[in-house]
């Protein structure tokens, strides 16, 4: 299989994908409880954006450079069992080489910060991001103006702005299709909110579209993450 | 018989210029193993007496790891001198894998540093419980708390203050002990009347709250303790029970303070070693069991079960060969048969020796867990020696090979006598140090992992053989290899006069995943016959020496044949051969053949301010950058990058950074190199063989 298949096979495209399939600057989030596969899951849009021959840049709170790595190839080797790539090699250091990984302590998390990074990297033409996740942000000890602060940059950038959260307890989302507590207060400066819950009938866990106002993403579509490999695929 | 349970081997591990040396020197004097102190950089002229080698002397740093023994409280102590410098990581290592415990030294300035971190993870790799000792408390900005979080925030390790200093810089007089609550002040000459006194008043507050914060963490290990703390009436065997359960755990890690060169506290240091640091039984090592695919298995610590030891360093002394063995299970004599299992091969045991730096004193028989030397073994470093019994290994068979060559030349005949003496004892005590004669150029080719590898290689063929060479420049060791399937038809005929040569072999090479090389015979029919199969054999394997593109190796290439011809009276072995070369040398230029350069996992640490800066330069070096870390106002930027462009890079880094990054690497992987720079190489190449 040839790498155009494999990016127009992924599903994750549906998500991503803007309007006519051009990937729009946007600030989106993927919310779930812990073990849902929040991480795999930015890094599968992150990976997508890769493959689409944009440079990423992932942001890693509290956890090491090492674990962020073993990640991305972790699933990328999920993505070439699945896909049967017959040059995984080549694909794999391209997609390496555009990828860079900046782990922060919580504290040190700020706009000026980062953007200073970033401005570093684009000015030398070491990176020139065109997606970034930011994978362990706390979102209960969030200021709102920082997020509107990040979500400013991207948009001043033109990158899209993948956040993940981690939602508490919280019951009454559940019905009424609400963005879960901890971000509920800030789910307005979202452009793309994605709630990972386990599925009801299945095994598989459900990808929900809560929240989208790119008019890209087909909500009619059912998404679902592999329990095991976390992998993103159409239907159980 | 000695006590197992009262013996300690022990390593001192360290960044550069931490003073290890120095802290060695004077604990072989307070245990009255040497009666004089000299400096690293004596005025006397004399020297260290752990650093062996003159060239060690001269450059004040630690190359080889001598081990010596003393005695301290009646528990014999082994002393392993470990290297600092990551070109002699596997020196570092080996080391690490014969020592049960580990003093690491920092700099009370200098504090936590690459090096240390290097260290520190390796030490966690090989399990290995530790005392950090805050060395040079008598300088200018001394800071032994900063130091202290740095091991805790750095290396994540759960460091507690076990003393208070008594006055820092010039003003250091000694140490208050959190466990006896008692003050030490170090007096005479060399420091060794120790006075016991009063706690200052002007300390007493602060040696009230780390005593609290030391009982804290140690009653995390000891319910015995907890109860006693809260009664109010811990003893001092509670407190020392306690924090050695935490060591041997690798939960805490017992912070002492002192100053080596100014001779305070180097005596309560080596009573915590005694007291913290454990005994060889206490510590689980594995062997691996060669019958079953090197699956580990736990050594007994027994010395009545059959022997287990591991030759982990290689001295060429006035007798002939000593080796370094450190035994794991059994009991080795005087007189006994030993078997080296990797070949396979019988020696007895001549002479059993105890090692202090220089002397040695003779025994007659050493147990499990001890470290000793023999004499006149013929063995290489990492050869592991048992009975007879066992089928294992200490240590794994695999060793990275070298990324970096050399060409020497000696300057006339007699120095190439010494010379390849020097090569040959070189290559034996490093397996990542190698060395052939080029057979194009007849030059001597020496191969290592890093320019100061080498360079060291070089000074030390000087001094100790007195072989003195020319040096060429640093070369890359470039491979070759081939990125697709091509096939090959290729027919070796001559048969004009005399005896005739023909064969014809066919078949195809494709990129092996694993490995360098690979021969398959899939001929069906006696086409060739069965005894010029392994002629194609040969054949191929020796087209692997020199690739088509710029001369080098070429790896990871299988060659599969599956047709060919042969006559009945012209047909020969040689004939075979030939007709393999040209049968791989036609099928190479289809497969689309690249140059591989050796690439180096890079890490620069330093002030944030400089991130951009680093990230530059390891840019502009064709390096990729992986991530980087922040924490506070420090950086580190990890990158791989080809090791070609790493020459002169301390210096350029030194003056980007104002000096205050450093980095470290290692070798990663083979990579292909870009085309831009594969068509220069191959240029290069070619013009180079015009010259010849």
């Amino acid at each position: 299989m040839l790498k155009q298949e494999l990016i127009a096979k992924n599903p994750i495209h549906h998500l991503s994908a803007g309007v006519e399939g051009k990937v729009s600057p946007r600030l989106g989030l993927v919310i779930a409880r812990p073990g849902l596969g929040k991480t795999a899951m930015l890094v599968q849009i992150a990976l997508d954006s890769l493959l689409n021959g944009q440079q990423v840049v992932h942001v890693s709170v509290g956890q090491s450079l090492e674990k962020t790595r073993i990640w991305y190839d972790d699933i990328f080797k999920d993505i070439v069992e699945s896909c049967q790539l017959s040059n995984p090699y080549e694909i794999y250091d391209e997609v390496m080489r555009n990828r860079m990984i900046m782990t922060f302590k919580e504290s040190d998390l700020t706009r000026p910060r980062l953007e200073e990074r970033l401005n570093d990297l684009v000015y030398q033409n070491i990176i020139r991001p065109g997606c970034m996740v930011v994978d362990g942000y706390d979102f209960t000890k969030l200021d709102r103006q920082v997020l509107a602060d990040l979500g400013e940059m991207a948009k001043a950038m033109d990158l899209q702005l993948w956040f993940s959260a981690v939602s508490t307890r919280d019951k009454q989302q559940a019905a009424g299709g609400q963005v879960p507590e901890p971000c509920r207060e800030v789910a307005d400066l979202f452009n793309t909110v994605v709630l990972l819950q386990p599925g009801a009938n299945s095994e598989c866990i459900d990808l929900n579209i809560i929240q989208d106002d790119t008019g890209g993403a087909h909500h009619d579509l059912v998404l679902q993450l592999d329990p095991i490999t976390f992998m993103i695929k159409e239907s159980c | 018989m000695r006590d197992l349970a009262k013996s300690r081997n022990i390593g001192i591990s360290a960044h550069i210029d931490s003073g290890k040396t120095t802290l060695t020197e004077r604990i072989l004097f307070y245990t009255k193993r040497i009666h004089a102190i000299h400096e690293v950089r004596g005025k006397d002229g004399v020297g260290a007496t752990m650093d062996s080698m003159e060239l060690e002397r001269e450059r004040g740093i630690t190359i080889a790891s001598a081990a010596t023994h003393c005695e301290w409280n009646e528990h014999p102590i082994n002393i392993i001198d470990t290297p600092g410098h990551v070109d002699f990581t596997i020196e570092v290592e080996r080391a690490l894998r014969v020592l049960d415990g580990a003093i690491l030294v920092l700099c009370s300035v200098g504090g936590v540093q690459s090096q240390s971190i290097t260290v520190n993870r390796q030490m966690t790799r090989y399990r290995v419980p530790r005392i950090a000792f805050i060395n040079k408390c008598d300088r200018t900005g001394a800071n032994p708390d900063r130091v202290t979080q740095q091991l805790r925030d750095k290396l994540n390790l759960n460091a507690v203050a076990l003393q208070v200093p008594i006055g820092l810089e010039a003003d250091l007089a000694g140490i208050v002990d959190l466990v006896s609550m008692k003050a030490y002040f170090y007096e005479g000459e060399h420091g060794d009347q120790i006075r016991v006194g009063e706690i200052p008043d002007n300390l007493k507050d602060e040696v009230e709250t780390k005593r609290e914060a030391l009982l804290d963490a140690a009653s995390m290990f000891d319910d015995e303790l907890m109860e006693a703390v809260l009664e109010g009436t811990p003893t001092e065997e509670q407190i020392i029970r306690a924090i050695r359960k935490g060591t041997l755990s690798l939960e805490m890690t017992p912070v002492m303070v002192g100053s080596a060169y100014k001779n305070k506290g180097v005596q309560a240091l080596l009573d915590a070693v005694t007291n913290y640091l454990p005994a060889p039984a206490e510590v689980t090592n594995y062997a691996l069991d060669l019958n079953q695919d090197e699956s580990e298995f736990k050594v007994t610590n027994d010395p009545k079960d059959s022997l287990i030891a591991l030759a982990f360093k290689l001295e060429d002394g006035r007798y002939g060969q000593l080796t370094y063995l450190r035994t794991y299970q059994g009991t080795i004599k005087k007189g006994d048969s030993i078997v080296n299992v990797r070949t396979g091969k019988k020696v007895k045991v001549g002479r059993l020796v105890r090692m202090h730096a220089d002397d040695m004193e003779d025994i007659e028989e050493s147990g499990a867990g001890d470290i000793v030397a023999l004499f006149g073994i013929d063995c290489a470093s990492g050869d592991t020696f048992t009975d007879g019994i066992h089928n294992c290994s200490m240590s794994s068979m695999h060793i990275p090979s070298p990324v970096i060559s050399l060409a020497i030349k000696p300057i006339d005949n007699k120095n190439q006598v010494n010379m390849s003496k020097a090569l040959n004892r070189f290559s034996k005590e490093d397996p990542t140090f190698r060395t052939h004669v080029d057979s194009e150029t007849n030059e001597t080719i020496i191969s290592g992992m890093g320019e100061l590898h080498l360079d060291v290689y070089v000074e030390r063929m000087k001094r100790e053989y007195s072989a003195v060479v020319e040096v060429g420049a640093p070369r890359v060791a470039y491979r070759e290899t081939i990125t697709q399937r091509a096939e090959f038809n290729y027919t070796h005929k001559k048969q004009t006069g005399g005896s005739g040569q023909f064969g014809r072999v066919a078949g195809y090479i494709e990129p092996l995943e694993e490995g360098d090389y690979e021969f398959v015979d899939k001929i069906v029919g006696g086409v060739i016959p069965r005894e010029f199969i392994s002629s194609c054999d040969k054949g191929f394997h020796k087209s692997m020496e020199k690739g088509a593109l710029i001369g080098a190796p070429i790896v990871g290439v299988r060659c599969v044949i599956n047709d060919g011809a042969a006559h009945a009276v012209d047909s020969s072995d040689v004939a075979f051969q030939l007709a393999s070369v040209g049968a791989f040398r036609e099928g190479y230029l289809k497969a689309k053949p690249v140059i591989m350069e050796p690439i180096m996992k890079v890490a620069v640490e330093g002030p944030t301010e400089f991130q951009g800066t680093i990230m530059g330069s390891l840019n502009q070096r064709r390096g990729i950058i992986i991530g980087t870390t922040e924490e506070d106002n420090y950086t580190v930027v990890e990158a791989e990058v080809p090791l070609s462009e790493m020459f002169g890079y301390s210096t350029d880094l030194r003056s980007l950074t104002q000096g205050k990054a450093e980095f470290t690497m290692e070798f990663a992987a083979y990579r292909p190199v870009p085309k831009s720079v594969s068509e220069e190489l191959i240029a290069e190449a070619k013009k180079e063989k015009e010259k010849r």
